[in-house]
């Protein structure tokens, strides 16, 4: 896979404060890179730096290898986690002004307009004003925003937040229709689960430092199946003698076990069987929240090693 | 450059399409004509037409006679008189039921507009002065004339009465008090309240222009920070071209309002005899240096202060923040117009000469002083010129200035939301 976008050490600092620590990443082309982190970690700082809003005060970003030139702006299409739109124009008028400023044409725009809005179902509103659409209808027009300019980067700041169910499935079949035309999709969010289910290659961020990238089946398959829940009958003391179990935690309906590096699950399985009636027992793969805590614990910073990106 | 078109046409746009404008377009000059310009010009206008007037005399002693006389040197310009008494009533002072009687009759007189106005020559008028002038509408210029005219004939009274052998033809010839015709270098005629109107018509319109367009701008910045238009805006074109495009869209259109006005005022000019106006005002307007220092300052004082708007747009979340902040610029535009009378009468002295100079007074009252000392060419030889020119560059360098400044602030600024920054803040800002 080729390399679309770089960071290289790049930091900001406000007064004191250090938004965004010598952070490096690389962006495969064509991937869904998730930028993930709690609130205030650093992504939007991140994701300013990326399009040249406010300056890194040391690094570079690198695409396809080059300082980007003063027309990268108009080949991103960034949708702010904060959005908004002119309340007093027309869906046209805002769609085709802000079309135009990314470079397009206005009859570029206005070719692509009509088929966006039959695909968001906003068609009937074509020459409304945005004040005069719902929430949920904003939401979309502005989506639409982002991508009628066919960018070859999009930025989603906190894509879900605010965007009701139906949305959120109209949106990421859209999502992955840009995908697979190649485009590359920058994802930041503090939810893990979304990341989980979208992205091809995360990386962790906490405290404007990177905690952990790569891409996400060799993230997990890294921090392995570690732990495994049990439903039995009878009493479940004598579990924590078991070899290879290095922690038990009970709850009303079954208790997690956590086993050691290596563990055979299979022997492990076999001991219990063997003293009660097991009803259920199943390997838990780590969710990402589980890893991030489990890393930003241990203050380590770990980078899971990826062949194809770092040739 | 492309960008910043795309963005000048959006803000002209959005500007130009709202009713406000064409209504602001209308109302405006209307409003300022009406408020400032109108009133004095009435008050300063000499008769268009004979008028009418009565006299009642209580004093039974021909001053009614003398005074119709003395009138008659004022001429319309058609040569018809200004002035035409057309009834002098004599009734006797101590008949108070008379003289109620006739004033009733005169005032429903004036009231169906057959008469204009009405003296009353109260009893022993030389020695008490009374004089009573009745009237609807009052003319400053109709007044003193008036007080001139009865002063001669009273005093001329009073010389007959005292016990002083003289001629008293000559001595009122001697002590004749005449209305100063007042003259620009070059014969145009002007008088004060003319070069005081030309000078107000022209820092309202520069004051207007900066203040309301200031404002819009300042309200457009907050608005889109508000509905965090200002990010996708950012992601897509630079801060600088941003407020680039705000600056010049706007300016543009208010440019276009100053052209609609300004074809307003020759239509105006051109149909002044209907109208009744006066010549001088438009003959003070329409110098051609004043027009060029006029449009000159105009754009540079509208840029100099809707940068600074724009600045002050990117540092508030509302619009009642940003009021703390505009209102020493407020102050910076109102005080030319507090100082406009002292200006007028002394545009050459060193304070009026050294406020001209200051940057942010420039506009507004460099403009007041080119009025009064009206220069007929750009020759250097003249100091106002020189002083302008120079006024000119140093508010243009300040200009410069504050662009660069404020366009420092206004990137960081417009992506910063809910806490104002402080002062010590916005100075690191410039750092950045």
């Amino acid at each position: 896979m080729q390399e679309y976008l770089r960071l290289e050490k790049i930091r900001k600092v406000y007064d004191s404060k250090v938004a965004v620590d010598d952070l490096s990443l690389s962006v495969p082309k064509g991937s869904i890179y998730g930028i993930l982190g709690p609130n205030g970690a650093g992504k939007t700082t991140t994701i300013r730096m990326i399009m040249d809003i406010i300056a890194p005060d040391a690094g570079s970003v690198l695409v396809n290898g080059h300082h980007p030139d003063g027309n990268f702006r108009n080949r991103v299409g960034y949708l702010p986690e904060e959005r908004g739109l002119y309340k007093k124009m027309t869906l046209i008028e805002v769609v085709t002004f802000l079309a135009e400023i990314k470079g397009c044409t206005r009859q570029e725009a206005h070719g692509r307009i009509d088929g966006w809005l039959e695909k968001m179902s906003l068609r009937e509103y074509k020459n409304r004003k945005v004040e005069e659409l719902s929430k949920g209808m904003q939401q979309k027009l502005q989506f639409i925003t982002t991508l009628i300019h066919q960018p070859e980067l999009i930025i989603l700041d906190e894509l879900f937040s605010g965007l009701d169910p139906l949305n959120i499935e109209l949106i990421k079949d859209i999502i992955l229709d840009e995908k697979r035309r190649g485009t590359t999709i920058l994802f930041s969010t503090h939810v893990m689960e979304q990341a989980e289910k979208l992205c091809d290659f995360i990386c962790l961020i906490n405290h404007g430092q990177k905690v952990l990238d790569g891409r996400l089946s060799d993230i997990k398959a890294k921090f392995g199946k570690n732990s495994a829940q049990i439903e039995m009958d009878g009493d479940t003391s004598f579990v924590k003698e078991i070899t290879d179990i290095e922690g038990v935690t009970e709850f009303p309906n079954y208790i997690e076990l956590k086993l050691a590096k290596n563990a055979n699950s299979h022997e492990i399985l076999k001991k219990i069987a063997d003293r009660v009636n097991i009803r259920r027992f199943q390997l838990m793969e780590p969710s990402l929240y589980d890893i991030f805590i489990e890393v930003a614990r241990s203050g380590a910073t770990y980078s899971v090693e990826n062949r194809e990106v770092n040739q | 450059m492309k960008k910043l078109w795309i963005l000048i046409s959006r803000e002209y746009a959005q500007v130009v399409k709202k009713k406000s404008f064409l209504i602001g377009i209308i109302l405006t000059p209307l409003l300022m004509i009406g408020l400032t310009v109108l009133p004095a010009l009435l008050a300063t206008k000499k008769p268009a037409k004979t008028e009418h007037i009565a006299i009642i005399d209580l004093d039974n002693q021909r001053v009614g006679e003398k005074f119709a006389e003395a009138i008659k040197i004022y001429k319309l310009p058609s040569g018809n008189p200004s002035y035409e008494v057309s009834e002098i009533m004599k009734i006797n002072p101590a008949d108070s039921q008379e003289l109620a009687a006739a004033r009733q009759k005169l005032d429903s007189l004036i009231m169906n507009q057959d008469l204009k106005s009405y003296l009353i020559i109260g009893k022993n008028a030389a020695l008490t002065d009374s004089v009573t002038l009745v009237s609807k509408s009052f003319s400053i210029t109709t007044g003193s004339r008036f007080e001139k005219r009865l002063s001669d004939i009273l005093s001329g009274q009073r010389l007959e009465k005292s016990n002083i052998n003289l001629q008293i033809d000559s001595v009122l010839y001697l002590a004749r008090r005449i209305d100063l015709r007042q003259e620009a270098p070059g014969g145009k005629e002007r008088d004060f309240m003319t070069m005081y109107m030309g000078g107000i018509i022209f820092v309202m319109i520069i004051f207007m222009t900066v203040i309301g367009y200031g404002q819009i701008l300042m309200r457009s910045v907050i608005e889109e920070k508000n509905s965090r238009v200002i990010e996708v805006m950012v992601s897509s074109v630079s801060s600088f071209q941003l407020m680039a495009g705000k600056i010049i869209g706007l300016g543009l259109a208010s440019l276009t309002q100053v052209a609609v006005w300004i074809i307003i005022g020759l239509g105006i000019y051109s149909y002044r005899g209907a109208l009744n106006v006066s010549a001088d005002i438009s003959s003070v307007i329409f110098n051609p240096v004043l027009i060029v220092f006029f449009v000159l300052f105009l754009i540079i004082g509208y840029i100099l202060y809707s940068t600074l708007f724009a600045l002050i747009g990117s540092l508030c979340n509302t619009d009642k923040e940003a009021q703390n902040y505009i209102f020493p610029i407020t102050m910076s535009l109102i005080l030319p117009m507090i100082l406009a009378m002292y200006i007028i009468q002394e545009p050459d002295s060193a304070v009026s000469t050294t406020l001209s100079l200051i940057p942010f007074f420039t506009p507004t009252m460099m403009i007041l002083r080119l009025n009064v000392i009206s220069p007929e060419s750009f020759s250097l030889g003249n100091p106002i010129i020189v002083q302008a020119i120079i006024g000119v560059i140093l508010t243009t360098v300040t200009t410069v200035l504050v662009i660069w400044l404020a366009a420092r602030i206004f990137r960081i600024g417009i992506l910063m939301y809910g806490k104002r920054p402080t002062l010590p803040e916005i100075i690191k800002w410039v750092r950045y």
